[in-house]
């Protein structure tokens, strides 16, 4: 199954792993949350008992990342929980994990804020001194608490919610994910995709990138695309055209959870980058990219 | 209230992240703080183009400074930000090729490129749009992803308890800043002291480095500066730098020089000369004057002259109040 392309990157998953169960961004570097949770769902029910001795183990030590007040650190090295608690919690669901620490971690994500979400920038923009197109409305997700919103904290924090929402504080959850997925298009560039954190800065308008745009379009899955016209053209287009390799691989999943029939990728591994690996392996027709998909389409 | 003040009650970082409100006109304090006793010498050497003998210019520029690598673990620190054909926001590669060339020249026991762009996350791929790959012999070995490097703590910076930094930052030995000669649309100038923004990692902070914008631009450029500056050196390639709406949609602006030095306060300040801007009006640097000389009259200037190269840079409107007059 799957073929040179994807075979040759879940063998290469498979080599990489780290004596303590996770992955590194490189081989031979400790182990990171994010890498661990793009090879986990990449390599998840790829087959062999040896695999799935190897996923217990990485998520062993995923857990062994949690904070008491329900956050996740990046790594064994750094103190504080940041953004890839959303990857904790949606390592969680698709393991089938739903216990008292998966709601802590969900109740983090619920209490995070952007911080441009408080009233002084609120005031600030109502007064219209705010030199931007920025809606503050609405609230989304930083990459660390205390610190403002950007697109793809948001994004993997939407997948995260959409995967619990229908089993714990259902209300919430769907308030907080319809708020975040306003906030996303809100963010809309003027070329129809979106950029890293706002459409535009000062007075100038920002243009959108192949990643954040599909990451985007990953955190809006579920929602009707009337409310995204021509953004999903767009996402083909770079797709097409971009000689990003990490947006390309993030594009093919994005493209498929939004249901687009996009050609299989070929070719072999060209680097010995572990995430982009893993989001390549996922991507793929028959890798596991509806892992991310919020449901419905997949 | 002020408009600063309004900034500074909203959350100053939410202001930075989003370039949003208006908030570098700082009050100008009296007195600069006094540099660190004696002179700094600052090299200004011609370099018409990227084809010029770019490994001999740097390697007179370094011979003026007094440079000494000899057995030292020698990491560059470009300036990889983004990569559009129609400007020159990057460091160029043959500054880069050239100088991995003269530090090896000159002893380093290990030259190593490290560069952890700002916002966006394929660095490699940005590294291959900007030619690094193409132009630099052995890029893939000895390039680090510095947002995507092991880290570890350093106590006290920035008033944190403990801020994590690459581990490859950290165990070198000298770091070179190769900057690029910019505008910068929130601190006014980006040159060799704002280019350390790219050794905070981004698997830690963000992409944006979110935690520098509530500290403070200028805040964190000095911080950066005390934490690093000891073991650095600058090169700033100033063959073709950028104008206007800095650092990324500016437009290329021929200069024709590197700018080279030890104390990265007077290579940003004789930087902020050439293009027109005075650098006491600059806040970062008003800061940063104790660690490093701003005045004139305290650095050293050899190869070229300042006026024999100054060129005006554009400024955007939030920074003519720069203008070096």
């Amino acid at each position: 199954m799957g073929g040179l392309y994807l075979e040759s990157r879940l063998e290469f998953l498979r080599a990489s792993q780290n004596q303590d169960g996770g992955w590194s961004y490189f081989p031979g570097k400790g182990s990171w949350l994010e890498p661990t949770t793009y090879a986990m769902l990449a390599l998840h029910g790829t087959g062999s008992l040896d695999t799935e001795a190897a996923l217990d183990r990485a998520w062993k030590l995923v857990r062994s990342w949690q904070l008491p007040d329900g956050s996740f650190r990046p790594s064994g090295e750094v103190k504080d929980g940041t953004w890839v608690t959303a990857h904790a919690v949606t390592l969680a669901s698709v393991r089938g994990v739903d216990d008292a620490s998966v709601r802590a971690s969900v109740d983090w994500l619920l209490r995070v804020v952007g911080a441009e979400h408080n009233i002084w920038t609120r005031t600030g923009s109502f007064l219209h001194l705010i030199k931007a197109r920025l809606d503050v409305s609405h609230q989304g997700w930083p990459w660390r608490e205390g610190n403002a919103t950007w697109i793809e904290p948001t994004a993997h924090t939407l997948v995260a919610l959409k995967k619990v929402a229908s089993r714990y504080r259902t209300a919430e959850v769907q308030r907080r994910v319809r708020d975040g997925e306003d906030l996303v298009l809100s963010r809309r560039c003027t070329d129809g995709g979106w950029n890293y954190g706002t459409p535009n800065m000062l007075y100038f308008d920002l243009p959108s990138y192949p990643e954040t745009t599909a990451l985007a379009l990953l955190g809006l899955d579920g929602r009707s695309d009337h409310e995204y016209a021509g953004a999903l053209d767009l996402a083909e287009r770079f797709r097409a055209e971009t000689k990003s390799s990490l947006g390309k691989a993030w594009l093919q999943i994005a493209l498929r959870c939004q249901g687009r029939n996009v050609a299989a990728p070929d070719g072999p591994r060209q680097s010995n980058d572990i995430m982009l690996a893993s989001l390549e392996a996922l991507g793929h027709p028959e890798g596991n990219y509806k892992l991310f998909c919020a449901g419905g389409r997949s | 209230m002020t408009r600063r003040k309004f900034a500074l009650l909203s959350g100053a970082a939410v202001v930075g992240a989003y370039g949003s409100i208006k908030l570098q006109k700082v009050e100008k304090p009296p007195k600069l703080a006094d540099g660190p006793s004696g002179q700094s010498s600052v090299a200004i050497i011609r370099a018409r183009s990227y084809s010029d003998d770019l490994v001999s210019r740097m390697l007179e520029g370094i011979r003026q400074c007094g440079l000494d690598v000899r057995g030292k673990r020698v990491l560059l620190k470009p300036n990889l930000v983004e990569f559009d054909p129609a400007t020159v926001i990057n460091t160029n590669a043959s500054v880069i090729a050239a100088a991995v060339e003269v530090f090896e020249r000159l002893g380093a026991s290990e030259v190593k490129i490290g560069e952890g762009p700002g916002h966006r996350r394929d660095t490699l791929d940005m590294a291959d749009d900007a030619r690094y790959r193409a132009t630099i012999p052995n890029f893939e070995r000895i390039f680090t992803d510095l947002n995507r490097d092991d880290v570890s703590p350093v106590k006290g910076f920035g008033g944190e308890q403990e801020f994590y930094f690459p581990n490859t930052v950290l165990g070198a030995d000298l770091i070179v800043s190769l900057a690029k000669m910019k505008t910068h649309h929130w601190a006014g100038a980006t040159l060799s002291m704002k280019n350390f923004f790219g050794v905070v990692p981004g698997s830690v902070y963000g992409w944006p480095k979110n935690k520098l914008h509530y500290y403070g631009i200028p805040e964190s450029i000095v911080a950066l500066n005390r934490q690093f500056g000891r073991k650095a050196f600058a090169i700033v390639d100033g063959v073709v730098g950028m104008e206007g709406n800095g650092p990324i949609q500016g437009i290329p602006k021929p200069v024709g020089v590197l700018v080279m030095g030890s104390d990265l306060v007077a290579v940003d300040s004789t930087c902020c000369r050439i293009m027109g801007i005075d650098p006491e009006k600059v806040s970062y640097l008003r800061m940063a004057a104790g660690l490093g000389h701003v005045h004139p009259g305290r650095i050293e200037q050899r190869g070229e002259t300042i006026a024999s190269v100054e060129t005006s840079f554009a400024l955007i409107d939030d920074f003519k109040d720069l203008r070096l007059v």
